[in-house]
């Protein structure tokens, strides 16, 4: 789902980028985060809890909480909702609390 | 509160708790512990949680191998409903210099004499231990896999526990406004809560203790100093030991949480009772572990806290009886080892206290050492 209609902002839509999300290709839009580029595309699980493992998703959307952490280009921990999209981005789902390499 | 008790104990954090212990173990009744916030207020609740038999004097070796092997039992002796988290993954030493690798290979020398099993490391071993070491500025490494960490919290409320289940009344939440003196002679405290008659006093306020002693007409030579300490976000299980370099100055731990510990010193920290927490640390304490461990300068920081240092003039504890005021003991000075040092420290002063045959030799820690100039210079401190 993505806003097209908004009764204060408007949203100007940069061109097509192409990432990948557990290797799957996926496409977004320059301008939007990670995590504004998997929702609109239907994914919904974005973590999972440390000790239960239970789904966490899209949530404080400013970088404050640890519900959006994924691996991405081989980097751990990284905040999706406040990263924003780039060409060819690998988005991964992140097992556990992350390694760093 | 108690109108009226045998010893009064002043702080509460590991030493307090362990003297506590200590005495009520050895059969002293009618002891009270004060401390004017909660347990584990002061330094020990703000520790790095690291426990060391790696020193370079003969006294502290065997000081530290009497806490150690405290420690490894501490569950079943002090019968603890929790688990103070004892974790022996070593303590790996590093070094930039040859003069420091010099001092390492003296250390170990004295501590094999003590029994310790710390051993020179080479640096491709180091490396294999901590992948993420930066070997190339170092010149040598020291490890001890008996050294490790404990929870200071855990670690002190067992002490709290035991000592409360033998008797000991502890009051928190209780300053000691002033101590009352006659013919020479302790004979009550003055608290915000009231007063307590008693013949013996215990300083073991650590930070604080120069104001206790003043309160009795002595001057310490000590000074309080901040020391900073920071916490990253957790990652994967990543480093076993604690690394620790003196002249590069710093310590590093991950916890079992997977988050990482550290700290180091600096020669710019305010000595007085400032606990707040600076920039520069921040800045600085990034800068030495980009060199040192690079790969943990790319997680970020959660917080930052600090705590205080007891220097003493040889950077060791003082453990006495003090001259001309009778029933005034002292445990204080710890200068940044006060927590390791807590089995000892009870042990030591309870029976010095209750004049009793000391287990393990601590004759060097007299208060007089700074006046008859015989320092005590310990050469491995952080």
């Amino acid at each position: 789902m993505r806003i097209t209609q908004h009764p204060i902002l408007t949203f100007e839509r940069g061109k097509e980028i192409n990432f990948t999300f557990n290797g799957q290709p996926m496409k977004g839009y320059e301008g939007e985060t990670i995590a504004a580029a998997l929702h609109a595309a239907g994914v919904k699980v974005l973590a999972k809890s440390l000790e239960k493992h239970r789904p966490r998703g899209f949530y404080c959307a400013i970088g404050n909480c640890a519900s959006c952490q994924m691996v991405v280009d081989g980097e751990p921990n990284v905040r999706t909702c406040i990263t924003l999209l780039r060409e060819g981005m690998a988005v991964e789902t992140q097992e556990g609390k992350g390694t760093i390499k | 509160m108690k109108n009226k008790a045998d010893i009064v104990i002043i702080g509460a954090g590991m030493s307090g708790c362990s003297i506590a212990y200590n005495l009520a173990v050895r059969g002293a009744k009618n002891i009270v512990v004060l401390e004017k916030s909660f347990i584990c207020s002061g330094s020990t609740g703000a520790c790095g949680a690291g426990f060391r038999m790696q020193w370079g004097t003969e006294m502290n070796c065997r000081m530290s191998k009497f806490s150690t092997e405290f420690f490894e039992h501490a569950n079943d002796i002090l019968e603890y409903d929790g688990d103070i988290e004892l974790r022996q993954s070593g303590y790996l030493m590093i070094a930039d210099t040859e003069k420091e690798l010099t001092q390492f290979r003296k250390n170990i020398e004295v501590q094999h004499a003590c029994g310790i099993p710390s051993r020179m490391m080479s640096l491709e071993e180091a490396k294999e231990l901590v992948p993420h070491l930066n070997t190339d500025i170092l010149s040598g490494a020291a490890y001890c896999q008996k050294d490790g960490f404990l929870n200071p919290h855990k670690t002190t409320d067992a002490f709290y526990k035991a000592a409360k289940r033998l008797g000991v009344e502890f009051y928190t939440f209780t300053e000691v406004t002033g101590i009352k003196v006659e013919h020479g002679r302790i004979v009550g405290v003055e608290t915000n809560k009231g007063y307590i008659e008693t013949p013996i006093v215990v300083n073991a306020a650590n930070a604080w203790s120069q104001g206790i002693a003043k309160m009795v007409g002595v001057e310490l030579p000590l000074y309080s100093e901040r020391h900073q300490i920071l916490v990253t976000e957790p990652v994967e299980h990543m480093q076993d030991p604690m690394v620790m370099a003196f002249n590069l100055n710093l310590y590093v731990q991950q916890t079992p949480h997977g988050s990482f510990i550290m700290g180091r010193s600096d020669s710019g920290e305010p000595r007085d009772l400032r606990r707040t927490s600076s920039w520069h640390f921040l800045e600085e304490m990034a800068k030495t572990i980009d060199n040192v461990l690079p790969l943990i300068g790319k997680l970020r920081v959660i917080r930052q806290w600090a705590g205080l240092y007891n220097m003493s003039p040889d950077r060791q504890p003082i453990y006495d009886k003090v001259e001309g005021v009778e029933g005034f003991y002292v445990a204080v000075g710890f200068s940044g080892h006060g927590f390791m040092f807590g089995p000892v420290t009870g042990t030591v002063m309870s029976e010095m206290i209750l004049g009793m045959e000391p287990t393990i030799d601590a004759s060097r820690l007299k208060l007089s050492r700074f006046a008859e100039g015989n320092l005590f210079t310990e050469p491995s401190v952080v």
